[in-house]
């Protein structure tokens, strides 16, 4: 089944669009959803959220309409936005015992091991909290809500590497049983490297790419030669560096006759992301 | 939406405002005062400190994702208005019935608390509230400008009954002179106030329904 299921969701603004950007989470998986500053990553996720109108597509959760059953959904859904914080003078109890009333599945007991497992006291305030704690006490209460998908937007970031890896092997216990789906929006790819699944890149409002995560990276290739090999390749490229040595260069795999004599290797996400996004800086 | 009710008034609005009924009504002892004033503290002090409260902590983008409908916001956080409102106009009652007994023989320049006063009251927090709330939803989040054209139109409102009331000595008989003893009179003035408060709210909330729809969550 699918978690998530986004089809041809366009919207709109003045200086900026995501145009028909679609992609499938299936069920018990983590997926990565990368790009840079700005592409359109919580445009995307708050369309997911219907907290932003879209102009056209239709996203489905669980199998639902998301728009018909917005209510009904959010019940599954735990979300977390990095970097923003609520009632943040407020202690945890405070606002948990505000919150678990809106959920019909809330757990308690759950809350509670949560809380010990996530090394939390309950009588701190939000804003003595750390990042990382923050977006620890935001899955314990998605968690404890039954939460089927998790919507995190850049849960990563501001983190340090220690609490970034504590947290990265959370997310995959979590879907060790195959009921929990994790989407998360990151521009940290080394976090992707470690734990997603599958990738979905989004460059300037459009889905580049959205696959399993070694099919992704091996679907790409990063040359390095001189520059008279650069001119033998040079129009199949996404985009290429000259350096004093010669140049490196992004190439889509099926572009590149591997006859020829360029070292190739598979690039990581955050190559492919750079070279991305000097495409579109050549373009400009 | 009880949930919610109960989210605004644990999280959102600081106990301090459900304290100041009880301290701005006390202005009710002052002798022969402008009482208008009294229920005018609500939309001065405590609209603009609650709503910039809830901007400040993010409330909007807090609420949108709780499992909740847009319109259940906006009747959860009209209720909350209104709680406040009866709550300042109840206590400031109570305060004027203490007036009236304490000061018998005292010459009103200005309305005196008598019922039909009160029902101006309400006609004056519903105009109040048909401003306010459907502009301040247009981005669910700005409220000085709304905050600004609806004390305003509060002001405006409450000024004019008053100058009329001095005035116009028909007026000014209905509720300081022999009027202010016809029960039947005061009760029919107080509740026919309560019903445009009722209405003025009503449409308030349709409005801002219509138009929170709309706004974008960012």
């Amino acid at each position: 089944m699918l978690a998530l299921d986004i089809q041809n969701l366009n919207k709109k603004y003045p200086n900026f669009q995501l145009k028909d950007v679609s992609f499938q989470l299936e069920k018990g998986y983590i997926m990565g959803f990368i790009g840079a500053n700005g592409a359109g990553k919580t445009t995307t996720i708050k369309s997911i959220l219907k907290m932003i109108h879209i102009d056209s597509g239709e996203v489905r959760i669980l199998g639902k309409n998301a728009a018909e059953h917005e209510i009904e959904l959010k019940q599954d859904i735990g979300c977390a936005f990095g970097g923003i914080d609520f009632y943040t003078r407020s202690k945890i109890r405070t606002l948990t015992d505000v919150i678990k009333k809106f959920y019909k599945n809330w757990d308690d007991e759950t809350y509670y091991n949560y809380l010990k497992r996530f090394k939390l006291d309950e009588n701190k305030k939000i804003a003595e909290l750390s990042t990382g704690m923050k977006v620890k006490y935001n899955l314990a209460l998605a968690l404890s809500h039954g939460a089927k998908l998790l919507i995190l937007d850049e849960p990563t970031s501001g983190l340090d590497p220690v609490a970034r890896d504590d947290l990265l092997d959370i997310f995959q216990e979590l879907v060790v049983d195959g009921e929990i789906s994790i989407l998360f929006s990151t521009h940290i790819t080394s976090d992707l490297e470690k734990c997603a699944d599958f990738i979905t890149y989004i460059e300037n409002g459009q889905i580049i790419a959205s696959s399993e995560k070694f099919e992704f990276m091996e679907s790409y290739r990063l040359l390095s030669g001189n520059e008279n090999q650069l001119n033998l390749v040079k129009e199949q490229l996404i985009s290429y560096k000259i350096n004093s040595f010669g140049f490196t260069g992004l190439i889509h795999s099926q572009d590149f006759d591997s006859s020829i004599d360029i070292k190739a290797i598979t690039p990581s996400l955050e190559e492919i992301m750079i070279y991305f996004a000097k495409k579109e800086d050549m373009y400009v | 939406m009880y949930n919610l009710v109960l989210k605004d008034l644990k999280l959102g609005v600081n106990p301090m405002f459900f304290v100041l009924p009880l301290i701005m009504g006390a202005l009710m002892l002052v002798p022969g005062w402008l009482y208008f004033l009294v229920p005018l503290y609500f939309c001065w002090i405590t609209i603009p400190n609650m709503f910039g409260q809830y901007r400040a902590q993010n409330d909007l983008l807090f609420t949108s994702m709780m499992p909740v409908t847009k319109k259940d916001m906006v009747k959860a956080r009209l209720s909350v208005i209104v709680i406040l409102e009866i709550l300042h106009l109840v206590i400031a009652m109570i305060y004027g019935l203490i007036t009236i007994r304490l000061y018998p023989h005292l010459t009103y320049y200005f309305f005196a608390p008598h019922m039909g006063f009160w029902g101006l009251c309400f006609v004056m927090l519903g105009i109040f509230n048909l401003f306010f709330i459907p502009m301040y939803y247009k981005t669910a989040y700005k409220f000085g400008g709304a905050a600004t054209a609806s004390i305003t139109a509060a002001m405006l409102f409450g000024g004019v009954a008053q100058w009329i009331g001095i005035q116009s000595s028909f007026v000014s008989n209905i509720f300081n002179g022999t009027g202010a003893h016809n029960t039947a009179l005061q009760i029919s003035i107080l509740t026919a106030g309560m019903v445009i408060f009722v209405a003025f709210t009503m449409i308030s909330y349709r409005l801002a329904v219509k138009r929170f729809l709309k706004v974008e969550i960012l």
